[in-house]
């Protein structure tokens, strides 16, 4: 029992809503479609990645979907107007990590409740958002966007790579860095770190910031994607992310994270809003769906907490 | 020819806004000796230490190394002269592995900038911990580190900063004693190695035990500086409270103890109990002994109905219970918990509502809440319990340590309870509020009720209870009536094996 | 309270010098009738944030049970089955709320925010992209009509604010949800029966969402999905500017009323200041962010000063 003990409950969760929609639903198993889950995901990896580390700390950001739908008008605009893709991207990158500075103040400097602050933000961004469309999608964007959007290196296509190569950082990042100790740290023992005279702040601040600059290149899949930007076209995104990252084992206290967990999780949700695709259920069902995801995750490890 | 203190402060003086702190204050610890520092609760210990390890700084006073003048201004300055303190809440990451809590902070770097050179991290972890005698792999994560074990990686930080002042906050509040006696060996190690060592105890015997020289603490002064060969502690109780106290806690035992009133028959509990039998009858106050870790507090939650019991039966007055702090309160149990704090008390609210919040369906039995009635019940306590607080309304949380205890107390009679259990109930309280509070668990059991009490104080235990009970790995071992409670026959039996 | 009431004032005053429109009779009673509105769909969040909890869930509750009024209304002609139907629809959500938070014991804002979703994912389900309009004008005076000038909503935000006031004070049950917010456990230690009252006090929430759904429903006159979603954040405004600390134990109805006063005075005011109504979740998301800002630093101040 000990070496299937440390298996996470998302690994069987995993494996068992594979099973059912390879049995119930008429194609979801092809490859073609198994691709189809590995590019929807990359999204939100990209987003996960970073809520690891904010859930770590014992935090939150619910304003992830808001910023990503700003930072994906600010992208679509910018090249609407004519600029470069570089620039387009370095504009989006900026508008993102500008909230999510603003976030990590918010919570750190400030000393507010996560979620207070992050909803904060999120009405914060989303108005911008709305206010700079009107509600409308920005489309016209040019053939650059929608060009690196559709390369493939090696068959693998554009959105997976980047979202391989932000696994790898993140991966970096937490287990072999100063920061990611830091990381372990603050949401472990933050006391700790300040006495050891680290400076708790401004790590904590960073983790925050790390969000938000990663929204921005969120930005880059998703506005590459629908060809064309949206105010709330990531909207409830984070709470996809949330769900993955403690799916996929992560704790919300004593800093105790598991980035792996977090590519399992963001399969899982992926796995499980295209299998309720394939069967035609409708979006809004969907989110009801991730929503039943999380609380049978949760249900699971906490009954096997009890036992052991 | 006396050398140089290794490191002196003078005239130091601190105020908090309400309170001087401390006035005038001077310590010098030698190199190669264990100064013990003692004094109550409020007597300014604590932040005396804050103030040498540069986490507060003075409003008044220098410090010197070796003779010549310092300054202490943060806590990278007394860390960069050797100053390293280990409080009694442990600064420990619990999921990063021994050798990166030992090095936080101050991770060897790798090639690339930011990165963190492993290998060399662990050899040097290895390398300290090895001078120890620790034999645990550096890359276990500390959450699974028992208390003792910690409060070693705590040593192994001050020693990895080439500590050459070490001060310890109470290290022996939660490890048992023959973790105690470990410690011991580390301490007088280390004392060999030029090391001087400050160590703050309530803890009398351990003073005289290991200590080479004392300094007491009274109010934000300092009133004596003494050698322990030329002192006994019953002086030094005199010097710390500044009066004779008295330390006869109880002047008459239970001769006749009424019925039984609480039953515990072969307690099997999730927090790993087992095979519990338990009896309290009406008068007496009973002890519950035993080592840190013996299970002691974990018998009495269960016993309340707070952790999960999986087989056996607990009676209160011949009514069984099912398992839940809200039966065991309706029926006469309360429970002062260790951590008054976080357990006991809900610091935000005023005195007057904790003081109801166990009483409330006994009070108000229809679920109408009258102020007056209200009101009536707790000025009523106040009085009869001598509960310093300008008014009922204060929050619970400006109140000293003894008189939130006295909150609690008055809780309880407020729920009209009969059976008290007290976990560890003078922990943390000066001299003269513990004699206040034996005292009333002496007019409780006159008046009837039963009272079982935890404590890690064997002198107490001996002084207080009719008789105890001994537990030892989760089970109790033994029960010694009043004529062989002594603290070497409940030592014996905390220890023993087979 | 104090400061919260010279502040009414204080906007009063501003907005009254700066648009001609704002002191009419018509727009103050506007005002009020809106904020009763709010604070109608705040109240039992109020009463779960007293008890250390959240409930994100309120505006899609508040939503779907003015949904499910409607549609029964609208099947059997009887203004009491849409009472009924909306009162039950809250009462089912807040009492799955409350069982998610004891039993399974996640993070009130983790469930309810999963609730808010999951209660959206149904109510368009549910609607299927429709609309129900029309209803007799002896239940839209409930949300539109007045009784001697005053808007009716006002009435039954007195009424709200009363029986919330005797609950918080003269009730065992209310002091037990102060001493819970304060600190669960030693509440639990104390012999309060936590997960049980906790259970109670979700499904008190819902069940006053699930009625304010239905005097929304009465001043709205139509019902579709998604109505109760921007109800989210004032309402959450509303009880951060009342004092309610997140941190639970301490605030109360009160409190709330006057920051629902305050939010649609601001909201009222720039309105009539022409500013484009776009910007107004984003005021408000600021709102939110100064006065969590002011709990937290009050609450800070005030655990230190021990």
């Amino acid at each position: 029992m000990g070496r299937l003990a440390r298996i996470p409950g998302v690994a069987f969760l995993l494996v068992v809503l594979g099973i059912l929609f390879g049995i119930f639903a008429g194609g979801f198993a092809s490859l073609p479609n198994l691709l189809n889950i590995g590019i929807q995901s990359s999204t939100l990896l990209l987003l996960a990645l970073p809520m690891t580390f904010i859930i770590m700390t014992e935090g939150l950001d619910l304003s992830m979907g808001a910023v990503l739908g700003l930072t994906g008008v600010v992208l679509a605009s910018a090249l609407v107007a004519g600029n470069t893709l570089i620039v387009a991207f370095a504009a989006a990158l900026g508008v993102g990590l500008a909230f999510g500075i603003a976030n990590g103040l918010l919570v750190v400097k400030l000393g507010l409740p996560p979620f207070v602050a992050t909803l904060g933000t999120l009405g914060i961004a989303q108005g911008i958002a709305l206010v700079m469309t009107g509600g409308e999608s920005v489309a016209g964007i040019g053939p650059a966007l929608p060009k690196l959007y559709a390369t493939k290196w090696v068959g693998i296509p554009f959105s997976i790579l980047v979202a391989a190569l932000m696994y790898a950082a993140f991966h970096f990042l937490l287990y072999h860095t100063r920061f990611g100790n830091y990381v372990f740290a603050i949401g472990g023992n933050r006391e700790a770190l300040v006495l050891a005279g680290v400076p708790a702040g401004f790590f904590h601040v960073l983790v925050y910031a790390l969000a938000g600059l990663m929204t921005g290149f969120a930005a880059l899949l998703l506005t590459g994607r629908m060809n064309s930007g949206h105010p709330i076209a990531a909207m409830g995104m984070e709470f996809d992310a949330i769900a993955a990252v403690i799916v996929g084992g992560t704790e919300r206290q004593r800093g105790n994270g598991w980035l792996p967990g977090t590519v399992l999780g963001v399969l899982a949700v992926g796995v499980l809003r295209n299998g309720l695709n394939v069967m035609a259920i409708q979006s809004s069902l969907q989110v009801a769906s991730i929503g039943l995801l999380l609380i049978v995750a949760l249900l699971i490890d906490s009954i096997r907490k009890r036992q052991l | 020819m006396t050398p140089a203190p290794l490191i002196e402060m003078r005239h130091i003086s601190k105020a908090f806004p309400g309170v001087q702190a401390l006035k005038d204050v001077s310590l010098a610890a030698f190199g190669s000796e264990v100064h013990m520092l003692v004094g109550q609760n409020g007597a300014g210990k604590s932040t005396l230490i804050k103030i040498l390890c540069g986490a507060y700084r003075p409003n008044q006073g220098e410090f010197l190394v070796h003779g010549k003048p310092v300054h202490i201004e943060s806590t990278r300055d007394a860390r960069r002269l050797g100053v390293a303190v280990i409080f009694q809440e442990f600064s420990l990451v619990p999921y990063l592995d021994i050798a990166q809590n030992i090095f936080l902070g101050r991770e060897f770097p790798g090639r690339i900038p930011g990165t963190v050179d492993r290998g060399r991290l662990h050899s040097e972890a290895r390398r300290i911990l090895d001078l120890l005698g620790m034999d645990v792999d550096t890359r276990t994560k500390t959450h699974r580190l028992g208390v003792a074990q910690q409060q070693m990686i705590e040593i192994a930080k001050a020693l990895s900063q080439d500590a050459k002042v070490l001060v310890m906050d109470e290290p022996t509040a939660a490890i048992s004693d023959r973790e105690i006696e470990r410690l011991f060996e580390i301490i007088r190690k280390l004392r060999g190695e030029g090391i001087a060592i400050i160590y703050i105890s309530h803890r009398m015997r351990e003073v005289f035990e290991i200590g080479d020289r004392i300094t007491v603490l009274r109010d934000g002064a300092n009133v004596a500086s003494l050698r322990p060969s030329e002192t006994t502690m019953d002086e030094l109780v005199r010097l710390m409270v500044g009066r004779e106290v008295d330390t006869t806690y109880r002047t008459r035992f239970c001769e006749r103890p009424g019925e039984a009133v609480l039953d515990v028959k072969a307690l099997d509990t999730k927090s790993g109990i087992r095979g519990a039998n338990l009896t309290l009858c009406a008068g007496e106050i009973v002890g519950l002994a035993g080592l840190v870790g013996a299970g002691r507090t974990e018998l009495v939650r269960a016993i309340f109905g707070a952790d999960t019991r999986i087989s056996g039966e607990i009676f209160l007055k011949g009514r069984a219970l099912r398992g839940s702090p809200a039966e065991a309160v309706r029926q006469g149990m309360g429970l002062v918990p260790e951590n008054r704090k976080t357990e006991g008390l809900a610091l935000l609210r005023s005195v007057h509502d904790n003081m109801l919040t166990a009483g409330l369906r006994q009070l108000f039995p229809h679920g109408w809440y009258t102020f007056a009635k209200a009101k009536r019940a707790v000025e009523g306590l106040i009085k009869s319990l001598r509960v310093v607080t300008p008014s009922a309304r204060r929050p619970a949380r400006f109140l000293s340590g003894g008189n939130q205890q006295k909150v609690v107390i008055g809780k309880w009679l407020n729920a009209g309870s009969k059976v008290f259990i007290f976990d560890e109930p003078t922990r943390g309280i000066d001299i003269g509020a513990k004699a206040e509070i034996y005292k009333l668990m002496e007019t409780l059991v006159a008046d009837g009720a039963a009272v079982l009490v935890i404590s890690s104080e064997l002198p107490e235990l001996v002084a207080v209870c009719d008789r105890a009970y001994v537990l030892r790995n989760k089970a109790i071992v033994g029960e010694l009536r009043r004529t062989d409670l002594t603290e070497e026959n409940i030592l014996r039996m905390a220890m023993q094996h087979g | 309270m104090k400061y919260r009431l010279i502040g009414v004032a204080l906007i009063v005053l501003a907005l009254g010098l700066s648009s001609d429109a704002f002191a009419t009779p018509s727009n103050l009673l506007n005002v009020l009738r809106q904020a009763s509105l709010i604070f109608l769909s705040a109240s039992g969040l109020t009463l779960v944030i007293v008890g250390a909890g959240l409930d994100l869930s309120v505006g899609a509750n508040l939503g779907l049970s003015a949904c499910f009024a409607a549609a029964a209304i609208k099947a059997t002609g009887a203004l009491s089955s849409g009472f009924a139907a909306g009162l039950a629809c809250g009462i089912i959500v807040g009492l799955l709320n409350g069982l998610m938070v004891t039993k399974l014991r996640l993070p009130p804002f983790i469930a309810t925010y999963g609730m808010l979703w999951m209660l959206y994912g149904v109510n368009y389900w549910y609607m299927k992209g429709d609309t129900i309009y029309g209803f007799p004008s002896s239940f839209r005076a409930l949300g539109s009509g007045d009784l001697l000038d005053i808007p009716i909503p006002v009435y039954l935000m007195v009424i709200g604010l009363l029986a919330g006031g005797v609950f918080t004070r003269y009730t065992t049950l209310g002091h037990e949800v102060y001493a819970i917010g304060a600190n669960a456990e030693a509440a639990r230690l104390s012999g309060i029966p936590v997960s049980s009252r906790l259970i109670l006090l979700y499904t008190l929430s819902g069940a006053m969402a699930g009625l304010a759904g239905v005097i929304y429903l009465a001043r709205l006159n139509s019902a579709e999905a998604g109505i109760g979603t921007p109800l989210l954040l004032p309402a959450i405004a509303a009880v951060l500017i009342g004092g309610t600390s997140l941190f639970g134990g301490s605030g109360g109805l009160a409190g709330t009323m006057i920051g629902a006063i305050i939010l649609t005075l601001v909201l009222n005011g720039m309105n009539l200041l022409g500013i484009n109504s776009n910007w107004q979740p984003l005021v408000t998301g600021v709102i939110i962010l100064f006065a969590a800002l002011i709990d937290s630093v009050t609450r800070r101040h005030a655990e230190l000063g021990a």
